[in-house]
């Protein structure tokens, strides 16, 4: 009896303890720790292309970078007729209020790629991995982190300056930090690129799209022309120049899905037709505007949702003889596309985008077109440089990369014109070069401090356009989780 | 399942039911025994008497009346009454064909046995606070699901059903706990499971029971803090043996449909909303008039809809073994278009007595479920155009012709709900094993081990269509498969003893439980055909993808029971918890509780009051926990995506979330205070509760701003702040008239206040995100969890001057985009001369006050009558649909309630101007959506009919009741949304509305 009773409890203590320590330690298999990351190469390259991917986004250029130029007039929001787009529609109307969705996802698609950029430079320096390569990777951050804030800055002012990866416990609720340190850091970051970053000749293969010392060059050429500062405007498009740059000899050639990252282009967001990545998600690599922006129901491209359609102020605003219009846009009785023609009743305004659409036999649904986006093209570095030399009051210096352009464009030179008319042509040249690449809305609200572009936009009926517009509000989103952020003026 | 496949197995029953009755009709003649069984204690009829016959397997139940017949083999034949709470006893047929039997009750109800958290206890001992919900009640009326039937049955037990087929209620127990998950830890038959409640058929359902204060759930430890409901399926008893057979069909409908406008009143809205805003009108409404009634798309998306229940049931047993086997049979559609459910559920329990001291047991649930959830979009249904017709001419769904400006651009809501298919296939299994040893009297040690597999496969498929302007151009097939695998195993081994006055209980025991899951899933476009809805007919951008997840939990249990002479009770628990989802350092918890009670009718001093058969007075206090957080929240881990570049798909490798290693359990420590009392026989019974709840250290979701370049969406949980609900609980029931004409009535009522008490953070949390920017409430200190915040509207602009003199809303040069006159004027707070954001404040608490329920049940000779009221009271609904349908600011429908709109000044004082785009944002989430929530519910009305004995008994049956029953009958309420019963946040956002259903049904026993 005894026996039992203990061969019993010993066989039940056994139960209690059979379980082994690491019972309880899980981790998850499906991702790994940054503990156990960044030690090889191909850790850091991996890093480095993950700081890239928020460009695509719908927050940023798959959407919410081209829609600004719907803001500067140049089009209406077209689709906008159901509830779709109504952000957009408001902030065309300039009744922008603080819950915005369009100025919200600007707000929100520049912060995760800056905090991918500053985990690469917090630990990418200390990595045992070839010096090209890791000068390379951190080129590519400094690049990457100065084009986020560049966004941010342009579209909203003062905002914080977050430097390093944060943790719970540290300070997550920064001020606004002033628009001019926010430059200057933005113009370290693009220093301290062009000092690391290979030239764009140096890459090949997968890797030619890749942010490259010309990139760096240009965009702190861009970054000088939005404070005027005009002398360095002019030095680093000249940099830029020496890298190898040319425009490309049709116009038609930047908006082609099977020549992309030409030697025009300087900087370019990349999109692929190899679907498989849910088009709505952050992982979706294909293209929207061809979707976004094909004529509603036509038969011209897969999806077809109408948007961005040009207002007649704007197609009457080319010269005549301009070969860019049939590239930039539908009107009836223009060139077919695919043996199509186009209807003016598909639109509005009696008019649809076309630049980039993208033909049924490169992307056959909806969710599938390779298209890039560009950010610079050589001919805007060559447009800044007039720009610039034109303030610098070397005007007639200035016709020559005017002229580049306007030749290219089938336009006869412009000769002789007095500063302010050179000025004036050299706008109106970026307004059609640059149409629809979400270049316009900055032109508008740099020049003159603003007042250029709340007097143009007046001009064409906006009148709701007032100084306050020339910022987006801080979304009340974003306040509400950090109320150390300050609203900015008239919101 | 296909229709064929249901209509073979309700030929099946048929058949088999035929065969059955046939069978019995050529038996040889026996004694036929008829008689009645009432309640010693008050000469009430007893239903549910189980009477059997030693020596052989036949057996009957008593009816509502009380009535039974049975066949006896023989004069010397022993019938066996039992009934759960009586005394069994034994009758030697004789020369008696006719016998009234009393049976005595134990102590009444006192005696009950109540399943506690791993183990049982007499009722009378119960020291914390447990509700049980009667079966007996429930099972004569006609419920789909098990959570429908615990609806209003327990004080403090908030039940919201769901209108969608097959999918859970939600159930609160006692308010709010936590802003993280607050879903009650199931147990099934002595396993906790992540099943839902549809796992189970409703008929196999013994008792219910709801652990509620901390003295009864921290047994649970880490998992008790939101309550624990306790389900025990039926058990076959020896000597009785029994077949029942329950069917009922049912017609569901909506209970309520709101009105949208017709052709013609909208198309003079269009005409107003594009005119004020200077935009073109559409040709195609210059004249409104003539379009008449147009297309009803509401009217196309709902349609009545039947359902069927089939359970078919054995149990029976000797003093070695006994066995209980059901098959249950649920046919389900949905009242939207293409929406559904079918479930086929076993359950098969047995225990054998292998010898005296070794007993062996199983529980195992079997279920198969195919939920169809359609593509219903109820808000498009609303807003989709009447002008549109439903089908082109050529016998295609239509869609926008022109400008969405002019035509809007829903995709045909009923093209869609009929073509795109969404369903989801389950197989379930919830099985245990145990085996029990008595090492010497008293002593018993029991191992169980239990298994709970879950797979369930999803699929859509959407063809391709060209419906006018909205196109899709590839038909799409996405499926997902799911398995979920969890394993549990517990020892426990107790001690009971009793010396002079002095009864002991102790327990302990330890529990491992580990899940895994899988998930792989594909999809592909493009097929061949709409009728090849295959994987591999697909042809272009084929994709894949999967993932597995686990998760472990390691506990150590104890419990001691005392009492002395009946009269002071203790009882004390404790439980340490070790759990994988916590990092290095905070894996364990420590969750103890204790609880007193005394039975002041044991007392001396109170045995003079003879009214009163039992009074008692019990608190408690214990501590429990909540793990809900997800399986790796303080692993601070790196995702991987993908960028291109030159057409060449790279890897990436990004963090997602921010990392907390620091994440610890969320503790929970309650008060409770309650008081039983049974008086005048039993007749009346009577159980209060006071309780006081504090979450500290609550999980939270951390609210990340986006500025730290973390995903606030993916956010980790902290231990942030402390959060309180209080409350009473009161539970009557009663007998009121016994004898031939019955009449009992239990009525249940629970008040319940929240608070946040702290979020150790100024900053309050948003919460109540629908897609809009602008959250619809807020978590602060100071106020209930989840109360709803925004603007508060003051009336309209009657004149632009009034709007001049107003704060600025939306200024503007431009007429035709700013604030005008018949825009909604919004109040200016803080007196700053401009409405912006700072001018919102709370606007209403979604969280009910009051919970309450009245059942009155009647019973006159065979006629049964079960009227059941429930409702909640205090709380407020955000009706989200309404920023929508009336929002009269583009080309989509609206409700009737837009004909009252601003036409001029004067015209209306709380509907705005129609105007496009709404320059003035008068749909901003303000109090202009809120409503009140409150509503009282015929919930149930049941009329049952026992057929006489006499009629019934040649062809072998024990008893027939046939009956007829409405579910959601009439709703009491000023809630102009569909139902309102939208769910926990109080937020009615195109949810699909509880259906009233209509039903016949039939319990035959043989």
């Amino acid at each position: 009896m005894k026996i039992k009773i203990y061969i019993s409890l010993v066989l039940f203590i056994t139960l209690f303890v059979s379980c082994s320590k690491d019972f309880l330690e899980k981790s998850p298999e499906y991702s790994v720790n940054t503990e156990n990351f960044y030690q090889t190469e191909a850790d850091a390259i991996a890093a480095i292309n993950g700081a890239y991917q928020p460009l695509q986004w719908p927050k940023l250029y798959n959407l919410r970078l081209w829609t600004p130029d719907i803001m500067a007039g140049n089009s209406i929001v077209g689709a906008g007729g159901g509830s779709d787009g109504q952000e957009t529609q408001d902030q065309a109307n300039f009744v922008t209020t603080t819950d915005n969705q369009g100025v919200l996802d600007l707000w929100r698609g520049p912060w995760p790629g800056i905090l991918r950029c500053n985990i690469i430079l917090q630990k990418v320096p200390g990595m045992a991995i070839s010096e090209s390569i890791k000068n390379r990777v951190l080129g590519e951050a400094y690049f990457l982190r100065a084009q986020y804030y560049f966004i941010l800055v342009r579209f909203f002012g003062d905002v914080p300056l977050v430097l390093m990866p944060v943790e719970p416990g540290d300070d997550l609720r920064p001020f606004r930090t002033s628009k001019s340190e926010v430059y200057d850091q933005i113009i370290s970051d693009f220093t301290k690129a062009i000092e690391l970053l290979p030239a764009r000749e140096s890459y090949s293969g997968s890797d030619l799209g890749r942010a490259s010392k010309g990139s760096a060059e240009g965009m702190l050429a861009k970054v000088h022309l939005t404070l005027g500062n005009w002398q360095l405007v002019v030095e680093h498009c000249n940099e830029a120049a020496t890298l190898g740059y040319a425009l490309n000899p049709s116009y038609a050639s930047n908006f082609d899905p099977s020549n992309k990252n030409t030697v025009e282009s300087l900087f370019e967001v990349q999109y692929a037709s190899n679907g498989g990545y849910d088009f709505w998600s952050n992982e979706n690599q294909a293209s929207w505007l061809s979707t976004f922006t094909g004529p509603r129901g036509s038969d011209l491209a897969a999806g077809g949702w109408g948007w961005n359609q040009p207002t007649q102020e704007f197609i009457d605003s080319y010269e005549a003889g301009d070969q860019r219009k049939d590239v930039t846009v539908f009107y009836e009785g223009g060139p077919q596309f695919d043996g199509k023609d186009y209807q003016k009743s598909y639109s509005m305004t009696n008019y649809n985008l076309r630049k980039f659409i993208v033909s049924k036999s490169v992307s056959p649904s909806y969710d599938n077109s390779p298209m890039n986006f560009p950010v610079l093209r050589y001919a805007d570095v060559l447009l800044m440089k007039a720009e610039a030399l034109n303030e610098l009051g070397r005007t007639s210096e200035a016709e020559t990369p005017l002229n580049d352009v306007r030749s290219r464009a089938g336009l006869t030179a412009v000769s002789g014109l007095s500063k302010d008319a050179f000025r004036e042509k050299v706008l109106h040249e970026r307004r059609i070069e640059l149409a629809f690449e979400g270049q316009r809305w900055f032109d508008l609200v740099r020049v003159n401090s603003g007042a250029y572009g709340i007097d143009f936009l007046h001009s064409i009926g906006k009148t709701n356009m007032s100084q306050k517009h020339l910022l987006f509000p801080i979304p009340q989103k974003e306040r509400d989780a950090n109320p150390n952020l300050t609203q900015n003026s008239g919101y | 399942m296909s229709k064929k496949h249901s209509s073979n197995l309700i030929r099946y029953f048929a058949l088999f039911l035929f065969l059955f009755i046939a069978s019995g009709t050529i038996m040889a003649q026996k004694i036929s025994v008829t008689g009645k069984v009432t309640d010693a204690s008050n000469g009430l009829p007893l239903f549910g008497v189980s009477i059997g016959i030693t020596g052989t397997s036949s057996g009957t139940i008593s009816d509502v009346a009380g009535q039974f017949t049975i066949q006896a083999p023989s004069k010397v034949s022993v019938l066996v009454f039992t009934s759960v709470g009586y005394t069994p006893q034994q009758i030697v047929v004789g020369e008696n064909t006719q016998l009234n039997i009393t049976m005595v009750p134990e102590m009444t109800q006192l005696e009950q046995i109540v399943v506690v958290g791993y183990g049982t206890q007499r009722k009378k001992d119960l020291t914390g606070s447990i509700a049980l919900v009667s079966t007996r009640e429930i099972k004569s009326l006609a419920l789909p699901s098990v959570g429908d039937a615990l609806q209003g049955r327990a004080a403090g037990v908030q039940v919201i059903s769901s209108g969608t087929p097959g999918t859970d209620a939600t159930i609160r127990i006692r308010g709010v706990g936590t802003i993280n998950n607050n879903n009650p830890l199931l147990v099934i038959d002595g396993v906790p499971v992540s099943s839902g409640l549809n796992t189970l058929n409703m008929n196999d359902v013994e008792s219910m029971q709801v652990l509620k204060d901390a003295s009864a759930t921290a047994i649970y430890g880490s998992r008790g803090a939101n309550g624990v409901v306790i389900i025990t399926t039926k058990r076959g008893k020896a000597d009785q043996s029994h077949l029942a057979f329950n069917y009922f069909f049912g017609m569901q409908k909506a209970t309520h449909v709101v009105d949208m406008l017709n052709a013609g009143e909208f198309a003079a809205l269009h005409n107003e909303i594009m005119a004020n805003a200077g935009q073109p009108q559409n040709p195609a409404y210059a004249d409104p008039a003539s379009l008449g009634e147009g297309t009803d798309w509401l009217g196309e998306m709902f349609d009545p809809a039947p359902m069927q229940n089939f359970s078919l049931s054995y149990s029976g047993g000797n003093e070695k073994t006994n066995v209980y086997v059901s098959g249950n049979y649920l046919t389900q559609d949905g009242v939207v278009t293409n929406t559904g459910y079918k479930k086929l559920t076993l359950q098969f329990n047995s225990d054998t007595k292998i010898f005296d001291k070794l007993k062996f047991g199983n529980s195992l649930t079997l279920n198969n479920d195919n939920k169809t959830s359609g593509n219903y979009s109820i808000r498009n249904a609303m807003l989709a155009l009447p002008t549109q017709p439903l089908y082109q001419e050529n016998g295609i769904y239509s869609g926008p012709i022109q400008q969405p400006m002019w035509d809007g651009d829903i995709v045909n809501p009923i093209g869609l709900a009929n073509t795109v298919d969404n369903s989801t296939l389950g197989y379930n299994l919830i099985g245990s094993l145990y085996g029990e040893y008595e090492i010497i009297k008293n002593l018993k040690i029991k191992s169980t081990l239990g298994l709970q597999a879950n797979f369930w496969n999803s699929r859509t498929w959407a063809p391709d269509y060209h419906w006018n302007s909205s196109i899709n151009e590839n038909s799409y097939l996405y499926e997902r498969y799911n398995k979920n695998l969890t394993w549990l195993w517990d020892n426990m081994i107790t001690y009971e003893k009793a010396i002079d006055k002095h009864n002991i209980a102790l327990m302990a025991g330890m529990s491992a439980q580990e899940n895994e899951s899988h998930y792989l899933n594909g999809s592909k476009i493009s097929f061949a055909s709409n009728l090849t809805q295959q994987m591999d007919n697909g042809t272009l951008q084929p994709t894949l993808g999967g993932s597995t997840y686990s998760w472990s939990l390691l506990s150590y249990i104890g419990r001691a029971n005392y009492n002395y002479n009946g009269k002071y009770l203790a009882t004390a628990t404790v439980r340490y918890d070790g759990s994988s989802r916590f990092g290095e350092g905070n894996k364990w918890g420590l969750f103890p509780s204790g609880s007193l009670a005394w039975r002041i009718s044991e007392e001396e001093f109170m045995k003079s009051l003879t009214f009163l058969n039992s009074m008692k007075v019990r608190a408690g206090y214990g501590v429990t926990g909540n793990q809900e957080i997800g399986d790796y929240s303080f692993a601070s881990a790196l995702q991987t995506i993908r960028y291109n570049f030159n057409n060449s798909i790279v890897n990436a490798v990004v963090p997602q979330m921010m990392p907390n290693p620091n994440v610890q359990w969320e503790e929970q420590r309650q008060a409770n205070i309650g008081f039983d009392a049974s008086m005048f026989k039993s007749r009346i019974e009577v159980t209060v509760d006071a309780y006081i709840k504090n979450t500290d250290n609550m999980l939270v979701p951390m609210s990340v701003p986006v500025s730290t370049g973390y995903s606030d969406v993916y956010v980790p949980y902290i231990n942030a702040g402390e959060m309180e609900n209080k409350g009473i609980e009161f539970t009557i029931d009663s007998r009121n008239l016994v004898g031939d004409f019955t009449w009992n009535t239990s009525f249940n009522f629970s008040y319940n206040h929240n608070v946040v008490k702290s979020l150790n953070d100024t900053v309050p949390m948003t919460s109540g995100s629908i897609g809009l920017n602008y959250n619809l409430a807020l978590i602060q200190a100071g106020h209930p969890v989840n109360e709803f915040y925004g603007f508060i509207i003051d009336g309209i602009f009657q004149t632009q001057s009034e709007v001049d003199n107003h704060a600025v809303q939306v200024p503007g040069n431009d007429p035709y985009s700013r604030t005008s006159a018949g825009d909604i004027k919004f109040r200016d707070l803080n007196n700053d001369g401009i409405i912006n954001d700072l001018d919102r404040a709370f606007t209403g608490n979604p969280n009910p006050s009051f919970i309450f329920a009245l059942n009155n049940s009647f019973a006159y000779k065979g006629f049964d009558l079960s009227v059941f009221l429930q409702g909640v009271a205090g709380n407020k609904i955000f009706n989200a649909n309404r920023l929508y349908t009336e929002a009269m600011s583009v080309a989509q429908n609206q409700t009737t309630a837009t004909l009252d709109r601003w036409t001029g000044e004067g015209t209306s004082n709380s509907m705005p101007r129609a105007v496009f785009n709404d320059p003035n944002k008068n749909t901003r989430p303000s109090d202009r959506y809120v409503e009140d929530g409150s509503y009282l519910r015929i919930k149930n009305l049941t009329l049952g009919y026992t057929l006489p004995t006499e009629w019934i008994k040649k062809a072998h049956f024990s008893s027939v009741r046939v009956y007829a029953s409405g579910l959601n009958i009439h709703t009491f309420t000023k809630y102009t949304g569909f139902d309102p019963e939208v769910g926990t946040s109080g937020i009615d956002n195109n949810v699909y509305p509880v259906t009233a259903t209509y039903s016949f049904g039939i319990n035959l026993g043989f």
